[in-house]
Order: C-alpha cells, then sequence, then structure tokens
C-alpha cells in the first residue's frame, strides 16, 4: 500500500485522514516468503519489532484484496480494526469484531505483540473479522 | 485443586475500602458534594458497583455537558476493564486506605480509557478473558464443552457475588489433571507506565520439571530487566507478594482472577524500604 503502483482503485477511493501513518506503518508483504517465517513465533519476535498478521473475513464481512499486512508489535487491536474498516468502506455506524483463534474478541487495547507470542503460529498471527458477533 | 479451596473462599472475599469524590473542578452546585464511601470486591470490576457513586454525584456536575463517568487515581485514569484488585496493587499498593478516586464527568481521556457502554460491556470483556485463558489452558476446550448456562453462570456468579454458583463453573476450567493439564499459564505482567506483558509459558519444563514464579520471572527478564534475585521489586497478585517458589501451575489454579488470567504487578520498592 506504501507503494503507488500498487494501488488499486479500491484502495485509492479509501477516505484515510491518518493515511500517511498507515503507509509507514503497515508495509506490503515481502513478495516471496521469507525463510525467517519458519522461525518460532518467539525467535522471531525477539529480532524484529513488527509482525505478520493475515486478515480473514468471516460471516457476510467482504474479503480484503490484500490479507497479509506487516504491523508494528506495540500497535493496538482498535488500530488494526480501524485500519480494516477504512480498507472495506464500513459505514462509520456499522460495527467490525475482531476474533483471534476463532474463538475470543481480543480487547482493543491489546497489543498486536503479545497476541502474536500467544496465538501466533507459523510466523504470523491470524485474525478474522467480521460486521456481527461471530464467535461467542 | 479441592485442597485449598479455602483460599480461593478468602480471596473471593477480599475488599477494598474506597472514599470516591468528585473532581473540584466539575462540581457545578454551591453545595459542594459528600464524599462517598464502598468497600468493593477486589474481584469485580468498577462499573459493577459504583452505580450509587454515579447517582451521587452527578447532581453536583452541569447537566449539559457530562460524558461518561470515569474514575482516577493521583492523575492516572483506571481502566474499568481491569479488575479492581489489581488496579488497586498496581497503583495503589503502598498508600493509605481508604483508596482516594476522583470521580470525573468531564474531559473522558479516550486515548487511556475505553467506553463502557452498559454492563453488558463487562460481560462480554469478561467472557472474552475467559475464552482467551482457556485456549492457553486447554486449546478452548473445557469452555467449548460447556452450555451457554454455565458462561452465563460464570458472569452471575461474579456480578451477584456468589462464590458457590461461580466455582462451580470455573472448576471445570481449572480442571489439570491427566489430560487436562494447562498447557500455558494465562498470566499478564503489569507494570506502571508501560503495557502489560503476556508470552507463552508452560508450567513444566522439557524435562518435566515444576516452573515457578520465579522462573517465570526470569523468562521475562528481558523485557523487564529486574535486578538480580529479583529484589527491586514487589510481585504482587491479589494484594500478596507469593514467594517466589510458588509453582506458576498452582498460582494458577488458586490465585487467578475470575477470568481466569494471574494478574501480576511489579512495583519498584522505594528507596527507605530496602
Amino acid at each position: 500500500m506504501s507503494e503507488g503502483e500498487e494501488k488499486t482503485p479500491d484502495e485509492q477511493g479509501i477516505a484515510l485522514p491518518t493515511q500517511a501513518t498507515a503507509n509507514e506503518l503497515i508495509e506490503p508483504e515481502p513478495k516471496s516468503e521469507s525463510p525467517q517465517s519458519i522461525a518460532s513465533p518467539d525467535t522471531k519476535a525477539k529480532f524484529n519489532s513488527k509482525v505478520d498478521i493475515l486478515l480473514k473475513p468471516a460471516g457476510d464481512a467482504p474479503i480484503m484484496k490484500k490479507k497479509k499486512w506487516t504491523v508494528d508489535r506495540t500497535k493496538k487491536i482498535c488500530w488494526v480494526s480501524d485500519f480494516i474498516k477504512k480498507y472495506i468502506k464500513n459505514e462509520p455506524s456499522e460495527s467490525l469484531f475482531l476474533y483471534v483463534n476463532q474463538s475470543y474478541a481480543p480487547s482493543p487495547d491489546t497489543d498486536i505483540g503479545s497476541i502474536f507470542d500467544c496465538f501466533g503460529s507459523d510466523g504470523k498471527l491470524v485474525l478474522h473479522y467480521c460486521r456481527t458477533q461471530a464467535w461467542g | 485443586m479441592a485442597d485449598d479451596r479455602e483460599i480461593l473462599r478468602e480471596l473471593w472475599e477480599g475488599k477494598i475500602p474506597i472514599c470516591f469524590q468528585l473532581a473540584q473542578e466539575e462540581i457545578y452546585t454551591v453545595d459542594q458534594p459528600d464524599p462517598f464511601f464502598l468497600l468493593v470486591p477486589r474481584l469485580s470490576y468498577f462499573p459493577l458497583v459504583t452505580d450509587k457513586v454515579l447517582r451521587h454525584m452527578v447532581k453536583f456536575v452541569e447537566q449539559e455537558s457530562t460524558d461518561e463517568m470515569w474514575l482516577e487515581y493521583e492523575g492516572q485514569p483506571l481502566k474499568w476493564h481491569y479488575p479492581i484488585g489489581l488496579l488497586f496493587d498496581l497503583y495503589g499498593h503502598q498508600t493509605e486506605l481508604p483508596w482516594k478516586l476522583i470521580v470525573h464527568f468531564k474531559k473522558f481521556p479516550e486515548d487511556e480509557l475505553l467506553h463502557c457502554p452498559n454492563k453488558e460491556a463487562v460481560e462480554s470483556h469478561f467472557m472474552s478473558i475467559i475464552k482467551e485463558a482457556d485456549a492457553l489452558k486447554h486449546r478452548g476446550q473445557a469452555i467449548n464443552n460447556m452450555q451457554k448456562k454455565d458462561h452465563k453462570a460464570l458472569w452471575t456468579g461474579l456480578m451477584n457475588d456468589k462464590f458457590d454458583q461461580f466455582w462451580s463453573v470455573n472448576k471445570k476450567l481449572m480442571e489439570s489433571s491427566g489430560e487436562d493439564a494447562f498447557k500455558s499459564i494465562p498470566f499478564r505482567i503489569y507494570q506502571v507506565d508501560s503495557i502489560p506483558i503476556q508470552k507463552l509459558f508452560k508450567p513444566t519444563d522439557d524435562n518435566g520439571e515444576t516452573l515457578t514464579l520465579r522462573h517465570l520471572l526470569e523468562f521475562l527478564n528481558v523485557d523487564i530487566a529486574l535486578s538480580p534475585e529479583l529484589s527491586s521489586h514487589h510481585v504482587i497478585t491479589q494484594g500478596i507478594e507469593p514467594p517466589l517458589e510458588t509453582p506458576a501451575a498452582w498460582m494458577s489454579e488458586h490465585l487467578s482472577y475470575p477470568d481466569n488470567f494471574l494478574h501480576i504487578c511489579l512495583v519498584p520498592r522505594t528507596e527507605n524500604e530496602s
């Protein structure tokens, strides 16, 4: 998303008041799987202040063209949630729910790094998003 | 786990005396509001116990420009989604009692606090943490095998201060014998002015040796830089400083909050203490 040529009409349409910040902090995934991603989350975490997250829709939530993003460990769940809302052009009034492990909704002020350390696997953290409560 | 049941009861009954005062700059009436005193359960959450405080204080502020009520201790806004005992251990550990808190209806600190629209928000937060804890302990199997009414019993047990109702269900989540042995220990470590630390930590090492609170803190030392022998900090949970040789699994079963997490605070020792 930070590279102009990667922008699709879809992405250009996003009204992102914080677009500059978003561009700085979310980076396009590497073109090829880096060998590092086979390291355990813990080992990798020590050397990296960023982690990979994979965003998957659930229920009737629209799919995101680009699913894998690299995010700063210190970013909060609410930040990811705001990012997805803008990306899928949610109405401001619509809510968005994020789930870890397809089981629980982390508190909005939880940092991504902690969740990654506990629930990341294969070098990435899978987060499901949906517009209605999906799991519990 | 049943052996040390009296500890569970003791923790359940732990209470903190609190003196609530309205922020001086928000008093709109000529009459000054009296402070409001409450004895609140350590294991509860502020939105579950402060209805009376709200009704008492709200009469003294300008009605047109009030926000959601929020609480402050010495400049520190208090997160409603942390158990009260955790907030006290973290911020109020060395204070005199009653714990003096300031009540606000204005300038809601959006950056620091989550909004709490109603008690259902507390319930859904609470259930989410329980699910997360069980995902760590039993890969979610214990909580998923329960019926909706069991989930409800956990919440109403806590909300209505019914120890037996809560524990009749919670004991299934704390089951740790045989195949149910905890995969990892749900814990969070708190320090003032930094984000909580949470990582995967198994109750035993690769050789099957029991790991203790000391092992847990040493495992985290990369992040928190404690002094040798850990003497630089008080290690507090549930208002007590457990011996560092306490097995982590025992702590998880007995000293966890109702949300099934161990909430452990690291409070620096002051100079005149050592």
